[in-house]
């Protein structure tokens, strides 16, 4: 199968002097297209760093991501722009939206940054997928207007629109609760049934389970990794289970 | 406590810090500097008119004199204190000439007299009483200014050479206002020049009580005494001396009160930012039980520190720039007797300038009353919404690229913060544009509308000589067999008396002949058509409290008759006081004719001039466009540098006040630019976003301040004119430079300090900012 993403020995450091730490240290991760993957660790362990490296929303300090056949490392500013926009898509923890626009303009922002003759098609696009994840209600309304669940969906649309090659998602349920985080994941596997590869960087048993691999970090590492079967909708709590007893295994 | 938290808030916005207190010193030092000037000037006029005892009440008068029944009249008014007829010899210009300049294209009525004995002194630099000796000459000031002349100079007077042995200062006929000035020769001296000209009398008098100066007046005009000329009193000495000092600093007060402005702006934008990012903070805070007065000092106390700051600087600097101002005003009237006053009056005045930012700080800061706890901790934010930027959609947008569109629709979803930056564009681009278009109105062509003259070309003044009208009728002559020449006409200056409503008698200067023949613009009405009619000047039908179709009583060959005003008329020539009539009048007491031409060929007219200035020696022969430019081309010049300085001061607050307001944006908007970036938007995107921001409100501010600087600012300029005796005001504009260049030249600089202001955009890291 093709890969999508080769990230080979990332070393990231923050800090200067005495004070200065590998985040990253030599972490190397391959992604097949249309693959679901979720990175677990613990805490500082590197796991927000490592999509940022991914993505290209961060440098890198050592090592090699290439991304779709360009190499980040070579690669502009603008063209790594335009990378993130045509073939990314983000879904963060917290909402990430501007406040002055409203829901609908927040989802089709980046997808009419080129073309303006988009507008109505993409609108009409971004309406489907509100009606798809259940907030096509809320097109007119306010970003401080909605749940957090609301947002979250809305940032999946926003992250959809451009028929993204990837989403990356950092914790994207850990600020809702259980039933909009089963929502959400279901979704997400949804999008992923339909070719569209996802990694998920978690702490949430649950979540990682209903992957195909799951990835564990520790001190800006992977240390080690857990296939599963793609998620059919049974089984979870086996699926939970093995995750965990990977977490036990490894001591995280 | 305070003091760590402003020292951290400091350190952390160094610039914004910065230029709010430059402004602060600025606006200070402004006040300050105003205030200093304002006691020195009247300190140094009144000193200069205690000096040199300036008449009470001085009537000009040319022809015959008698002395005796002047001085009967001195002596039986009670109220006269002193009373003395000085000469002044009137010599034409042609015959003075100083160094190696000759004055023959001066328009000052240049004379000659001798030190006084009574008052009405000449002083020298240092304030004393001159004391001239035989072969030496003293100029007045003004050609020492223009230098004209120097010290050492050899100047011939009608081939009589003498020595320029210094400069001398003339309470009266200092200011460029007014027209006459006044050279001075010793006894000796005079005696051999006296043939050279025609003898003007300055009849004199010292009042007692200077409070019934008007009841004198009223006494001198019913006495029937010589008042052949104009009449000039105490207080229009005074303000023909604080006028064109006291122009300057109503500019400067003026600019003062903008830059309080612009400084109050600054600080209410750094201040929305900041409680826009600490608005869950203050939530908090309030939560929490402190009070609203505790959350206040902890602002307050910021911008307190910051108002004592730039106010010490600018008082600094205000003592620096002080003696720069003051050159004018020492040189022209001498030092000031309450220096030492200016001093402590610059202190308050930037006292005023601390209180007023700490009171305004705590008026933005009744903003914290609204502020729900609750709302600010669920939200962070304000809830406050307008529908304006709602119905802006980015999904409706066809019209505009996104990045404008973004920018667009920032400005109008925080419009509160982006006023404050639009308030400073308005101030500038006023700024800008209406110095620009006074300098415009004044130097064109038309300003001369103004000044009740027609629009010829040449004119010929005949005054201060014996038989006018036979001089006059020689030159007409001429002129009908010059066929260069393609109108022209004859205009005569009687004075006439005129009774008031309480039946007593004044004087009254009446231009008589064809009115039609260079007509200028009327206020009101038109221009007299019939002999019962009479046109006054602006000034004159305000102090007689006439309108058009009121009429007046004026003494013609000794009976009373009842003209119509028929119109009102703007002049700012000989004191704004003229009235212009057409009934004929044989007698023989003309002040002055001046014959107005217009050529066939304008280019021909420095030809035209000289050739009639050599044949007609009696008559003074100007260039109209000279003429202007003599009268008032001091005025006109310094309009043109404040009018150039002005765009230059505007440019600099628009530069700094866009960086200064771009960084904060920059600041303030990290997350919403790392998410932007996150989403694919490149750094080229968000300048185009910054930009459009900045070039949109500065678009409305231009407009905004264009709108305000013609209605305004029309009306603020009008006022300073009117002031010299015009009537009704309007710009002339020139469209190019206020409509196309100046806004650009504004746009041009937003655009590119936008530019330089969002540089460190490209800084700005995802990651940092979008934590989890």
């Amino acid at each position: 199968m093709k890969k999508i993403i080769i990230g080979e020995d990332i070393v990231k450091s923050f800090g200067e002097g005495d004070e200065k730490r590998n985040v990253l240290d030599g972490a190397s991760v391959d992604i097949n297209e249309g693959e679901f993957v979720a990175i677990m660790g613990p805490s500082g362990s590197g796991k927000s760093t490592l999509m940022f490296a991914l993505s290209g929303m961060d440098s890198i300090d050592g090592g090699r991501v290439n991304f779709d056949g360009s190499d980040l490392s070579s690669v502009g500013e603008i063209e790594l722009s335009d990378l993130r926009r045509t073939k990314m898509g983000f879904v963060f923890q917290q909402p990430t939206m501007l406040k002055n626009l409203n829901i609908l303009d927040n989802i089709i922002l980046p997808s009419i940054r080129d073309n303006r003759k988009n507008v109505a098609k993409m609108s009409e696009k971004a309406k489907a997928l509100m009606k798809r994840v259940g907030i096509a209600e809320l097109e007119t309304r306010d970003v401080t207007q909605v749940s957090g669940g609301q947002l979250q969906r809305a940032g999946i649309c926003r992250a959809l629109l451009n028929s993204p090659k990837i989403i990356f998602g950092d914790e994207p349920t850990g600020a809702l609760n259980s039933t909009s985080a089963q929502e959400i994941m279901d979704i997400f596997s949804e999008i992923n049934a339909g070719g569209t590869a996802i990694m998920l960087v978690t702490h949430d048993a649950k979540v990682a389970a209903r992957t195909e691999r799951v990835l564990f970090m520790c001190d800006g590492k992977i240390v080690s990794e857990l296939k599963l079967p793609k998620f059919d909708g049974t089984n979870i709590d086996g699926r939970v289970g093995q995750v965990t007893e990977k977490m036990w295994e490894i001591g995280i | 406590m305070y003091f760590r938290l402003i020292r951290n808030d400091m350190v952390k916005s160094k610039l914004i810090t910065l230029t709010t207190m430059l402004f602060v010193a600025a606006a200070a030092m402004l006040v300050s500097l105003s205030a200093i000037l304002i006691v020195n000037l009247s300190g140094a006029i009144d000193s200069l008119m205690n000096q040199a005892k300036t008449p009470h009440f001085l009537q000009m008068h040319s022809g015959d004199i008698d002395t005796v029944r002047l001085a009967n009249f001195a002596e039986k008014n009670s109220n006269v204190d002193e009373y003395q007829v000085l000469e002044f010899l009137n010599v034409d210009n042609s015959q003075i000439i100083l160094g190696d300049r000759s004055l023959a294209n001066n328009v000052q009525d240049n004379g000659f007299s001798i030190q006084s004995e009574k008052f009405d002194y000449l002083l020298d630099l240092d304030g004393k009483i001159i004391n001239v000796s035989d072969g030496e000459l003293y100029v007045p000031i003004n050609y020492m200014k223009d230098t004209t002349a120097k010290v050492g100079d050899k100047a011939v007077i009608g081939g009589k050479e003498f020595t320029v042995a210094g400069f001398l200062r003339d309470s009266q006929m200092n200011s460029m206002l007014s027209s006459s000035k006044r050279f001075l020769v010793s006894e000796k001296d005079y005696a051999e020049i006296k043939g050279l000209g025609t003898m003007e009398y300055l009849i004199e008098f010292r009042l007692k009580d200077l409070s019934a100066l008007g009841e004198f007046e009223t006494t001198y005009a019913s006495a029937g005494l010589e008042a052949n000329g104009p009449t000039i009193t105490y207080p229009l000495f005074k303000t023909l001396n604080a006028l064109s000092d006291g122009i300057m600093i109503a500019v400067i007060l003026l600019i003062s009160v903008l830059v309080v402005v612009i400084a109050f702006m600054c600080i209410r934008f750094t201040l929305l930012a900041k409680i826009e990012d600490d608005y869950r903070e203050i939530g908090v805070m309030k939560a929490i039980g402190l009070r609203l007065s505790d959350i206040k000092k902890i602002y307050l106390a910021k911008y307190a520190a910051i108002a004592a700051g730039g106010s010490i600087l600018g008082y600094a600097l205000s003592l620096m720039f002080k003696n720069m101002l003051l050159e004018n005003i020492r040189l022209h009237m001498g030092e000031s007797e309450n220096s030492s006053f200016a001093t402590f009056l610059g202190i308050i005045g930037i006292l005023l300038v601390f209180f007023a930012i700490v009171a305004y700080v705590n008026g933005v800061l009744r903003r914290f009353r609204k502020i729900s706890a609750a709302e600010a901790i669920r939200y962070g934010t304000s809830q406050e919404k307008n529908t304006a930027a709602k119905r802006f959609c980015l999904n409706k947008n066809k019209l505009l690229n996104t990045n404008i569109f973004l920018g667009i629709k920032d400005v109008l979803a925080r419009k509160r913060l982006y006023g404050t930056m639009l308030a400073v564009l308005v101030i500038s681009a006023f700024i800008i544009i209406v110095p620009q278009n006074l300098y415009n109105t004044i130097s064109s062509t038309s300003f001369i509308k103004y000044m009740g003259i027609g629009n010829y070309d040449i004119r010929m003044d005949i005054q201060q000589t014996d038989q006018i009208s036979e001089k006059a009728s020689e030159i007409l002559e001429y002129m009908n067999s010059d066929n260069s020449i393609s109108t022209y006409t004859i205009l005569t200056t009687k004075t006439f008396k005129t009774k008031i409503e309480d039946g007593s008698e004044e004087n009254i200067k009446i231009e008589l002949g064809d009115h039609s023949i260079f007509p200028i613009e009327y206020a009101e009405g038109r221009a007299p058509a019939v002999e019962k009619e009479i046109a006054l000047s602006a000034l004159n039908a305000e102090e007689m409290s006439k309108k058009v179709g009121d009429t007046i009583t004026i003494i013609i060959k000794g009976k009373e008759s009842k003209l119509t005003v028929s119109g009102i008329y703007s002049d700012i020539t000989n004191g704004g006081k003229t009235a212009k009539a057409i009934f004929t009048d044989s007698s023989e007491n003309i002040m002055w004719s001046v014959i107005c031409a217009k050529l066939s060929d304008k280019t021909l007219a420095d030809e035209k001039i000289s050739k009639y200035a050599d044949r007609f020696t009696f008559a003074k022969i100007s260039n109209i466009d000279e003429f202007v430019k003599q009268t008032f081309g001091s005025t006109i010049k310094s309009v043109e540098k404040a009018s150039i300085a002005a765009i230059a001061i505007a440019i600099i607050i628009t530069v700094l006040v866009t960086l200064l307001f771009m960084k904060m944006l920059v600041a303030k908007d990290r997350y919403s630019i790392a998410v932007m970036k996150a989403l694919g938007f490149t750094n080229s995107d968000m300048t185009v976003q910054y930009g459009s921001r900045a070039v949109f409100v500065s678009i409305i501010g231009i407009v905004l301040g264009t709108l305000l600087a013609n209605t305004l600012g029309e009306v603020l300029a009008g006022a300073v004119i009117t002031s010299f005796g015009a009537s009704s005001f309007s710009f002339s504009i020139n469209p190019l430079s206020a409509y196309v260049l100046s806004p650009l030249l504004m746009i041009c600089s937003v655009l590119i300090t936008t530019i330089i202001g969002t540089w460190n955009v490209g800084k700005i890291k995802i990651s940092d900012n979008i934590k989890e």
